[in-house]
């Protein structure tokens, strides 16, 4: 496992940030995904030992996160939110330094700073003073930067925020390149979902510090609820409520398109006679494919 | 033959290093980033004025027969002694180029690393707070030694070399140690000083207005302590006051004022102990509000 993580708890003074979280991250991409504030950035802070927990014990690729921090940082790489830089470097020398900082011999280091630069596509650019780069070359550096020591585990802190939809575009790709083919597990964490779903096959879903759902993206969209889209004629008040009383969600789009999420179990012949029983036409039923959209909605509790 | 790659991402073989030296990459990359500012590479040769100066100083010292038409009367100044020395390491001109120096190219050290939010670079690595605090220390250390350990020992070698003999060595045994003493005193004192600074803000010109109001400030509140109590121990308030007492107990010189030099040297030394704590406390992987 990369991350074993046991009832982890933390605070800023008096408002918990993490509430008795348990997470396990294996090999690939995951998804760490939750609204802003969720506490996403806080638990990557305490797996980098940048934070210590109040309370719980975890393992990253095998170290301890309470005493063996320094071991953590030389195997794992952080592309942090911010933007952040040394001013005054160019961007090889500025890679570079990172690269030394983690344990590569000099030399090694910028040879590696020039690979990593022309990997991410700064390789044109990289004597250029990082402080004239524009948001999404800065967003290029930092993973340049969190590449350059080989890591075994990338922790990549919302990589696309500030990006317009062409860089947005391309630094998935990397990302999405960099776990699957180069041996290299992500742990993304972002608010976006589009996001995720195109990188990650698994996701872990925090919401208020804590775990709302983990598991296989396909397998959390099939197990956890079934997604159906009606059209219907009459009044839905009592036909909605009648579906909540059975244990499903029901949501009603600005277009009355009726999305009716059914729990575990739930025979979809109940959606019929509860609609004969109030009195309301079923003019177009579809079994839909859910998307991570759905899933986050449903156990984020937002629409 | 080296291997012939296709350009992209390759995983790296070697073994990571696990250095004792960690901080040695960002003091090179801070002394680097100092020397790329053009006012400070001026700046940086119009210190070591005083220092030829002297070199001078010590030629003439030891030919003052060929120089007398010029240097009438000048024969208990340019007495090469301990003395001559302390006026060295201690002159108001040496402190102020410091101070300049360190404004140009050491007021950013941690102030740009807070600003640009770098610190997380720094300690995402297997990088400690106290590998951080060497790393930026080693930049003020260098330049400080630059213009008082390497001069000052310079000095010392010239006085031996003009005048062909081992005498003055013999005279003065203990000077080179106490010019070490001295000048890692004075290294050590501007470090805390710069680097403190450097932590209060996020902003360098506010830093720069720091560095020279304290050093300043304390000079002044010196004077009025002494106009109001009219007692020598006001010096204590005073930064350059306490470094020249200091000097004047290493060159077993008489101080300025009959004030314990190892008041001064508490007052001091306590600065840099409260710096440092001040430091570590300061200097954290994240920005925690509470």
């Amino acid at each position: 496992m990369s991350i074993e993580l046991q009832n982890i708890h933390y605070s800023y003074g008096k408002v918990k940030a993490l509430n008795g979280v348990n997470l396990t991250v294996g090999e690939g991409a995951t998804g760490l995904l939750g609204p802003n504030g969720a506490g996403k950035s806080t638990l990557i802070k305490i797996m980098l030992g940048f934070l210590t927990p109040a309370e719980g014990q975890g393992k990253v690729l095998g170290y301890d996160v309470r005493t063996e921090q320094k071991f953590i940082r030389r195997l794992v790489g952080y592309m942090p939110e911010d933007e952040c830089f040394i001013p005054g470097l160019d961007a090889v020398t500025f890679t570079a330094l990172m690269g030394e900082l983690s344990g590569l011999p000099r030399q090694e280091a910028m040879k590696r700073a020039h690979e990593v630069l022309f990997y991410v596509g700064l390789g044109e650019s990289r004597y250029r003073l990082v402080d004239t780069y524009s948001s999404g070359m800065k967003q290029r550096l930092k993973l340049a930067q969190a590449l350059v020591h080989d890591p075994k585990l990338l922790f990549l802190d919302e990589p696309t925020s500030s990006l317009d939809p062409t860089g947005r575009q391309e630094i998935l790709e990397l990302i999405g390149e960099i776990a699957s083919t180069k041996d290299i597990r992500v742990l993304l964490s972002s608010h976006i979902l589009a996001d995720i779903e195109l990188i990650c096959d698994r996701v872990v879903i925090i919401n208020k510090g804590e775990i709302a759902a983990t598991g296989r993206i396909e397998d959390l969209k099939m197990v956890n609820y079934q997604l159906y889209e009606l059209r219907i004629k009459g009044e839905l008040n009592g036909f909605r409520r009648e579906l909540e009383e059975a244990g499903c969600r029901v949501e009603e789009t600005e277009d009355r398109l009726v999305k009716v999420y059914t729990p575990p179990g739930f025979d979809r012949r109940r959606i019929f006679l509860s609609a004969a029983r109030n009195g309301v036409q079923v003019r177009q039923f579809v079994c839909s494919q859910t998307s991570l959209e759905d899933l986050f909605a449903r156990v984020v509790g937002v629409d | 033959m080296a291997e012939v790659r296709e350009k992209g991402y390759h995983h790296w073989e070697g073994q990571l290093q696990d250095k004792g030296r960690m901080f040695w990459p960002i003091t090179r990359t801070g002394i680097k980033l100092a020397f790329q500012r053009k006012r400070f590479k001026f700046l940086f040769a119009v210190s070591f004025m005083p220092a030829i100066t002297f070199a001078v100083g010590v030629y003439i010292s030891e030919r003052l027969e060929d120089f007398k038409f010029m240097a009438q009367g000048a024969e208990r100044t340019l007495q090469v002694n301990p003395g001559f020395f302390r006026t060295y390491l201690s002159l108001d001109f040496i402190f102020f180029m410091i101070l300049l120096l360190m404004a140009l190219g050491g007021a950013g050290l941690i102030a740009d690393d807070f600003r640009h939010k770098a610190i997380q670079l720094y300690f995402a690595r297997p990088l400690t707070r106290l590998d951080y605090l060497l790393g930026k220390a080693g930049v003020v250390m260098f330049f400080v030694g630059l213009l008082t350990l390497v001069p000052a020992l310079i000095l010392f070698l010239l006085k031996l070399l003009f005048s062909g003999s081992f005498k003055f060595f013999l005279d003065y045994p203990w000077l080179p140690l106490s010019i070490i003493i001295y000048s890692a005193f004075l290294m050590v004192f501007f470090t805390c000083y710069v680097l403190l600074a450097s932590s209060v803000s996020k902003n360098r010109n506010y830093v720069i207005a720091l560095i020279f109001a304290v050093y300043y400030l304390s000079e002044i509140a010196r004077g009025i302590f002494y106009v109001i109590f009219r007692s020598p121990y006001s010096i204590l308030l005073s930064i350059p006051g306490n470094l020249q007492q200091v000097a004047a107990a290493v060159f077993q010189v008489k101080p300025a004022l009959a004030v314990p030099w190892y008041l001064s040297f508490l007052v001091l030394s306590a600065f840099c102990l409260l710096s440092f704590f001040f430091l570590r406390r300061k200097l954290r992987g994240v920005e925690v509000i509470r």
